[in-house]
């Protein structure tokens, strides 16, 4: 038995036959059950861990058909047009979902209709027949109750008290007194419901353009194994790929664990890719990657390979002698591997902008980001550069500095704990902040290239003059070689 | 005489198998014909180690080049290591200034290649990133010619160096790593070495704050920043003026087996470095044109510091004044 909190009292949410049959109802508080059997076991609900719980069987009901839609707390849309030949037929299919689900421990009701509120409607309140082909939806629903038709509880008492109980009533009532009377709502939910106004269900997960799957016999577990599978769907994929003329920016590989939890792994590409070896590499490396983390449990019986992002393919000619030799084409490839490994930031590329700002002029980007949009300043258009650090620490590090003469270069200098003396200074270079840009313009920054006594090279800044009010601050921020 | 011919040649058979089963170069040194006195000749397999596969890159410094037999090997793992984390500009651009020479001096094109820098993610926090605008001035590294590999682990970094290293159309890999790791023993510097050797590609592998160990590397250099040179206007050297890089470099392991402490200028314009003077022998000698003759040289020596041979000390790191300030 299940409770939750309502109206300041604790009722009863949910219950199990057992209960039922005690004569106990949802609703009921649990003072009052308590009562009346002292021995009954009473769970707080958690509406958390049940939407988790129904997503997670969302996650597993993917393998039936890509359209899959949560509905409320307690329900699931699949939209199975063109799936069900899969399973053997409407009928086969729906068997197969409930055997399924039954075997995993759920108390399940389903229903087949070419409607989601037909299906919605069948799947509560049919008694005999779940499946309901198309063009019969008027007599299907007919006898049963008005909450059938996904009603608001108020609308639905208001109708109850003229005496409308059953849908049959409402059906050939004329629409327009009733969209008056009792809102807009009803006329849409029942016309929905009949098929006469279209539904669209919101899946879930996007879905693929394209995607290949295996289901198997044999519960597969190790890494090897996958990467095989893998290789085997990309092939397929090859061809579909092939006659759209695109090739792969993302693709998604779904594991698909006997016991219901399904594994995602996402694999990105610098450019579009359609070659199956190549595609098997970088799943390679994303497995490899994981290992450890990646449960197979008893073993997955489904592995679904699907492209998420497609972009044209540009066919280059080979040359063919040499067969293919492209540099870029190899450098993508490995900063692709080297992502799937390390992760989606691992490769980094700088990027160039107009500032004076040191740490502005030159970023790190991800490697491929670049190649989609803007392109570096060329180097003939740019102005000749100043003498510039090699290593640019990521924040400016504050040290204890000392000037000989206030304006001047420091003297000495302790950065990180180790005091620095200097020999030979040169500047300053005067960098202020860029007021075009800011809101609120940071202090002009006076640039020192110093040297120590034991020839460390460092690019040191002192933030603000002497004599204002703030006394100025000295800054490490370069290394030079 | 026949007996010891034969003797030779047994252990020169037994040298070559080794060599096969350890997949290195068997490597030897003979005496030059031309008398004591010349440099030492390196010989494999009883050639000239100057053929082709076995391409040197010379660094400009002449005594650095003929105690590394010729220059840097194009194809291998060359070690920069450095004592502490806070010469990393001086390791680091040590590093570049080989990966610029080396693809400097190579086939057409081959400069056009970008250079993969791989570290670990802690290396960053600590020396800071590399900045695009002072590295195309110094080493000729343009911006859209640099990647660069963030690893989180060391497993990682080692995986992506060698498979840059095995790819072979970077123009060079460079690893960047701190301390002496565990993980990075000698079968995994035989790895990148091999994998360097196979692509025919240079792998550098920095190494900050690092005790020499045993590394498979045929070349190790332990890099210390040494005091700039003035800088060279038209009116003479500029007094207290900021020069090229300098470096005080150790050869700790070379394949000659000649060992030795340069220190070198870096010459950004020819991508080529220039000697000052061989710190070991204490006498100057004529790197180039000028420079080691100029008053104004001298004069910076002996203003910037006591003695340029103290930068390449071991005690350098035991400075009075930061024993006080740990």
């Amino acid at each position: 038995m299940v409770s939750h909190r309502q109206n300041n009292a604790q009722r009863i949410a949910a219950l199990d036959e057992r209960a039922e049959a005690l004569g106990l109802k949802p609703g009921m508080g649990i003072a009052d059950a308590r009562a009346m059997y002292p021995d009954v076991e009473v769970i707080e609900a958690d509406p958390d861990k049940d939407r988790l719980l129904l997503e997670s069987l969302a996650d597993w009901c993917d393998r039936f058909t890509p359209l899959v839609a949560l509905d409320g707390r307690d329900g699931l849309f699949l939209d199975i047009s063109g799936c069900a030949h899969l399973f053997g037929g409407e009928d086969a299919m729906l068997a197969e979902i409930l055997r399924r689900l039954t075997h995993q421990g759920f108390d399940v009701r389903a229903a087949l209709a070419s409607t989601p509120g037909m299906a919605w409607a069948a799947a509560r309140y049919a008694k005999a027949d779940r499946n309901v082909p198309a063009g019969q939806e008027e007599p299907a629903l007919a006898p049963m109750p008005l909450a059938a038709l996904r009603l608001e509880e108020k609308t639905r008492i208001g109708l109850e008290s003229v005496g409308l109980r059953y849908v049959g009533a409402l059906i050939d009532a004329p629409r327009a007194p009733l969209a008056r009377r009792f809102g807009r709502m009803l006329v849409t939910r029942l016309e929905q419901a009949l098929g006469l106004v279209e539904e669209a269900i919101s899946p879930r997960l996007p879905v693929a353009p394209l995607s290949a799957e295996r289901q198997l016999a044999e519960p597969i577990g190790t890494t090897e194994e996958i990467e095989q599978l893998v290789l085997i769907l990309a092939r397929t994929l090859k061809h579909d790929l092939e006659r759209r003329g695109e090739g792969a920016r993302r693709l998604l590989l779904s594991l698909f664990r006997v016991d219901g939890a399904v594994a995602r792994i996402m694999v990105g590409t610098s450019r579009p890719q359609r070659e199956p070896l190549t595609i098997a590499k970088l799943f390679h490396e994303r497995l490899s990657a994981l290992e450890g983390s990646l449960d197979p449990g008893y073993g997955f019986d489904l592995l679904r390979l699907s492209v998420a992002v497609t972009a044209p393919f540009e066919v280059e000619q080979t040359d063919l002698a040499e067969g293919v030799c492209d540099e870029e084409e190899e450098f993508s490839l490995l900063a692709d591997r080297i992502r799937a490994r390390l992760g989606e930031g691992a490769v980094l590329v700088p990027v160039l902008s107009e500032s004076h700002l040191p740490e502005r002029r030159a970023r790190f980007a991800p490697f491929g980001k670049k190649a989609a949009g803007q392109k570096a300043v060329s180097p003939q258009t740019r102005p000749a550069e100043k003498i510039r650090p090699i290593r640019l620490l990521e924040k400016p590090e504050p040290v204890e500095a000392s000037a000989e003469v206030p304006e001047g270069p420091p003297l000495s200098f302790r950065w990180r704990r180790a005091l620095y003396r200097v020999a030979r200074a040169e500047g300053p270079e005067r960098i202020s902040s860029e007021w075009w840009r800011e809101d609120k313009p940071g202090p002009t920054r006076d640039y020192f290239r110093v040297e120590d006594m034991d020839g460390r090279r460092y690019w040191l800044y002192r933030e603000g003059f002497y004599g204002e009010k703030a006394a100025p601050r000295w800054f490490l921020h370069g290394i030079f070689p | 005489m026949a007996r010891m011919a034969m003797a030779q040649e047994k252990v020169f058979a037994l040298r070559r198998e080794i060599a096969k089963i350890e997949g290195s170069l068997p490597e030897r040194l003979a005496v030059p014909e031309a008398g004591p006195g010349s440099e030492p000749v390196l010989r494999r397999y009883g050639r000239l180690a100057s053929g082709a596969g076995f391409s040197v890159a010379e660094t400009g410094a002449p005594h650095l080049d003929a105690a590394l037999g010729g220059g840097i090997l194009r194809a291998a793992l060359t070690e920069v290591a450095g004592r502490e984390t806070r010469d990393s500009g001086a390791v680091t651009g040590f590093a570049l200034a080989l990966a610029a020479i080396v693809s400097r001096g190579g086939e057409g094109g081959r400069t056009a290649r970008p250079i993969l820098w791989v570290c670990l993610a802690d290396m960053l926090a600590e020396a800071g990133f590399p900045h695009a605008p002072g590295l195309e001035p110094f080493f000729g590294i343009a911006p859209d010619k640099l990647l660069l590999a963030r690893a989180g682990r060391l497993e990682d970094a080692l995986w992506a160096a060698e498979e840059a290293a095995r790819l072979g159309s970077f123009s060079a890999t460079v690893l960047e790593l701190r301390g002496n790791p565990a993980k990075l023993d000698l079968t995994a510097t035989r790895r990148l070495h091999l994998r360097a050797r196979e692509a025919g590609q240079p792998v550098v592998l920095i190494r900050h704050s690092a005790e020499p160990q045993p590394t498979a590397a045929p070349t190790r250099l332990l890099v210390s920043p040494a005091s700039s040179p003035l800088r060279e206007t038209l009116a003479g050297p500029l007094p207290r003026s900021i020069g090229p890089p300098a470096f005080a470099v150790t050869l700790s392991k070379s394949r000659t087996g000649r060992n030795g402490t340069f220190v070198l200028d870096w010459n950004s314009h020819d991508f080529a470095f220039q000697e000052r003077w061989p710190v070991g022998e204490r006498r100057l000698v004529r790197a180039s044109g000028r420079g080691a003759q100029d008053p104004g040289h001298l004069a910076a020596a002996s203003f910037d510091g006591p003695d340029f041979a103290s930068a390449a000390r071991a005690g350098l790191a035991l400075k009075p004044e930061r024993r006080r300030a740990g």
